[in-house]
């Protein structure tokens, strides 16, 4: 599922070339980026089908576990909207714990430096920002029992 | 520590290669993108700038 892609070392090519990464697919729904490797030690995983505007051979090499049938993979690579919408969601509910934590040690020291009337509004701040995203929680936990 | 959007050359809606990235790497002449769901996408270029308030970053892709 997850591309692994793999940079070789070395990078010593000197010719100058384009590439043009907007394609079409033929109808088929299928942009999972993917590694390219070149002639000349190096990959550079992007979408494919796409147009070389220079003349030079390419040897294409898909470094997905899908076998490098791009069009076999296009089920097996790509996430559903769902599941991107359900890891996104657990990103921002770590990253607002994150954040709430960060506002608390901002209150620690507002506090420290003689702030208390401040200390307590950032720390009712962050109460009620800890509650929307036990909200938030709530609702991944749903999203991920479906 | 939030995620990135990233643009080619320029900062534009036409011009996004990758929304909600999580990493960058810069080797070998490319920047590599990973994104939330571990998707990478690499760019022969350099990285031009990034926006750690606004969440977005500019390559500058290799002519």
């Amino acid at each position: 599922m997850h591309l692994h892609h793999d940079h070789i070392g070395g990078h010593s090519h000197d010719h100058e070339h384009t590439h043009t990464h907007e394609h079409t697919h033929d109808g088929v729904a299928h942009s999972h980026p993917h590694a390219h490797s070149h002639d000349h030690d190096h990959v550079h995983p992007h979408d494919h089908d796409h147009l070389h505007d220079h003349g030079a051979e390419h040897h294409h090499h898909h470094d997905h576990d899908c076998g490098g049938d791009c069009c076999g993979c296009a089920g097996s690579c790509n996430h559903t909207p769902m599941e991107e919408l359900v890891a996104l969601m657990k990103y921002m509910v770590g990253h607002n714990a994150a954040h709430a934590k960060e506002l608390a040690d901002l209150a620690a020291q507002l506090e420290k430096a003689g702030s208390h009337t401040a200390y307590e509004q950032v720390m009712a701040a962050v109460s009620d920002f800890e509650k929307g995203n036990m909200r938030l929680s709530v609702v991944l936990s749903s999203l991920d029992v479906k | 520590m939030c995620l990135s959007t990233v643009y080619k050359n320029t900062k534009s809606p036409d011009t996004v290669v990758m929304k909600n990235v999580m990493s960058i790497e810069c080797k070998d002449g490319c920047v590599i993108l990973t994104d939330l769901m571990e998707r990478s996408v690499a760019i022969e270029g350099h990285l031009v700038s990034a926006n750690l308030v606004d969440g977005f970053v500019i390559v500058q892709e290799t002519a």
